[in-house]
């Protein structure tokens, strides 16, 4: 517990010394503003705006994820292009653990921003455990994500393309919203699919546990490769 | 102590084979050294020595166990330093140093600024790595080596890319470390820091050892026992080391002109090295 904090308090000693990625760090809040405020002056101004709340409401959540996502990712394709990275495939750790160790906070934190913000929205009411499942695929996301594109990325440049398809690729499933219903299973490919279409059912009052139970999985497996994956790549 | 039998290693993705068939060992509290030029695959060697690259073919021991065996627990009794320059460069360098020792016993952990005294480090201790010096660095690298007080020390071209007076001064360390009773494996494309250092060396061509000696046993080997004088005049003349003092021709010799210079022609390392590989160490 200790080592968790310690890398923690490292991670965060480099953002908050790097303007670019401190600036980051406002991004939650940015989002609540706009979930808690912004958007319910805009509903209360344009009624016609009413029936898109769903998928905004849950991609601004799911938003949420891109702060530590970035940050994360900047921070991890630094260190492997300075060749930091290799010092820690030297030192008396397992590699997996001290990978989980490291995001597991920002994980968390994540986890817990996207639960209060759902509590806090006052368009739909979301009961706890289906808020717990939805923040707990959004915490998930976000070692998913970092890992992910730390993997594909050879340095800063690659990274911010990566990102950039990342970023896209979370956002993409709301298009299932807007179109036929036979088409929204092509979407299931995105993990956030899943989520997303959970949070529809539960506003049609319809089954969507299974939703999220699949979402859970998938990025759960997802994970599991990414932490292989990134393990084999980072401390080379 | 360290035991390499039929080394090879070929990169994925690649078809020539970077290591071919190495053998060699070291000793306990021995200095030992690869001497080659740039490209032969002396990273590559230690990298596999130090796992972080596997699927090799042959075997490496460590104490008589293979490399394969052993756990995370091999990296709190060796000590890398890398060819390259690789800090934080937002933390100063005592936050890096206490990052990570954070992960090795703490029973085992040297006094940190005891360790950057001795590389004259001390005052800038607590500066960004940002503001140091490629130097400074590299001494930086050395001393995390050490942190932990390791049984075997991996050294990447531990004088690469210094002044000559930080060079001598990590070569003394280096020795220091030797007298410790340390076990030190080092690598260099430079003559001096493998004659100066390495109580056997081994030349590494093309991914391939050549030869494996003390270096004074090379020079030996390869050299000639003579003295060469050169007189003021122009003239020159070679003469046998052996019973120099009594050698008539060589007394008489001296007397002919004022003496310009008197050299022995012993080989250098490096002269040494191009007959055995016929390939230059320059890169
Ligand atoms: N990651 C890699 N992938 C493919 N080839 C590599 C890689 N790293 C090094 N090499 C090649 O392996 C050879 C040996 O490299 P290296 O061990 O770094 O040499 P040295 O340390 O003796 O200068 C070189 O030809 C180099 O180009
Ligand atoms: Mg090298």
């Amino acid at each position: 517990m200790k080592k968790l904090i310690d890398l923690t308090l490292n991670d965060f000693k480099l953002i908050y010394r790097t303007p670019s990625l401190r600036a980051f760090l406002v991004m939650p809040g940015i989002i609540f503003i706009v979930v808690l405020v912004l958007l319910p002056m805009l509903v209360e101004n344009f009624p016609s705006v009413e029936p898109y709340l769903p998928p905004i409401l849950i991609v601004a959540t799911f938003e949420l994820t891109q702060m530590f996502g970035f940050i994360y990712c900047m921070v991890l394709i630094e260190e492997k292009e300075t060749a930091v990275a290799k010092i820690y495939g030297v030192l008396p750790v397992s590699k997996i653990g001290f990978v989980l160790a490291r995001l597991f906070i920002p994980t968390l934190i994540t986890t817990v921003l996207t639960f209060i913000l759902l509590e806090a929205q006052t368009f739909y009411p979301v009961a706890v455990v289906p808020n717990l499942v939805f923040s707990l695929i959004a915490g998930l996301l976000v070692p998913v994500y970092i890992l992910g594109i730390s993997v594909l990325a050879k340095n800063r440049m690659a990274g911010m393309v990566w990102i950039k398809v990342f970023n896209i690729a979370v956002v993409i499933p709301v298009i299932a919203f807007f179109i036929p219903q036979r088409f929204t299973p092509l979407f299931g490919i995105f993990p956030t699919h899943w989520p997303y279409q959970g949070f529809f059912s539960l506003l049609e009052g319809e089954a969507f546990l299974w939703q999220l139970i699949i979402g859970l999985f998938y990025l759960g497996g997802l994970l599991v490769i990414a932490v292989r994956k990134f393990a084999l790549s980072h401390f080379v | 102590m360290i035991k390499v039998n039929g080394l090879s290693f070929t990169y994925p993705g690649t078809d020539a084979p970077t290591l071919k068939a190495l053998n060699f060992d070291i000793k306990r509290g021995e200095i030992f050294g690869f001497l080659g030029p740039s490209g032969a695959g002396k990273s590559t060697t230690q990298k596999i020595m130090y796992k972080i690259l596997h699927h090799f073919e042959g075997e490496v021991l460590i104490d008589d166990k293979p490399l394969s065996k052993w756990g995370k627990e091999y990296y709190a009794r060796i000590g890398v330093g890398f060819e390259l320059p690789n800090h934080y460069l937002k933390l100063t360098a005592r936050e890096n140093m206490a990052l990570f020792a954070s992960f090795y016993p703490k029973k085992q952990i040297q006094d940190i600024p005891q360790l950057f005294e001795m590389v004259g480090l001390e005052a800038d201790i607590d500066k960004k790595v940002e503001a140091y010096s490629k130097g400074m660095k590299m001494r930086l690298n050395f001393i995390r080596a050490l942190l932990h007080n390791p049984e075997i020390l991996f050294f990447d071209e531990p004088t690469a890319g210094l002044d000559p007076m930080n060079a001598k001064k990590i070569r003394e360390h280096i020795i220091q470390l030797k007298n410790q009773g340390k076990t030190i494996f080092i690598t260099t494309h430079n003559m001096y820091t493998a004659d100066e250092l390495c109580d056997r060396v081994s030349f590494i061509v093309d991914g391939a050892l050549q030869i494996t000696e003390p270096p004074a046993t090379l020079k030996h080997n390869y050299g000639r026992d003579v003295v060469r004088v050169d007189l003021e005049d122009k003239q020159s003349a070679e003469f046998p080391l052996q019973g120099l003092g009594q050698n008539p021709q060589f007394l008489a010799f001296l007397n002919q002109a004022p003496l310009l210079r008197i050299n022995t022609l012993e080989a250098t390392l490096e002269e040494v090295f191009l007959q055995v590989t016929g390939k230059a160490l320059k890169i």
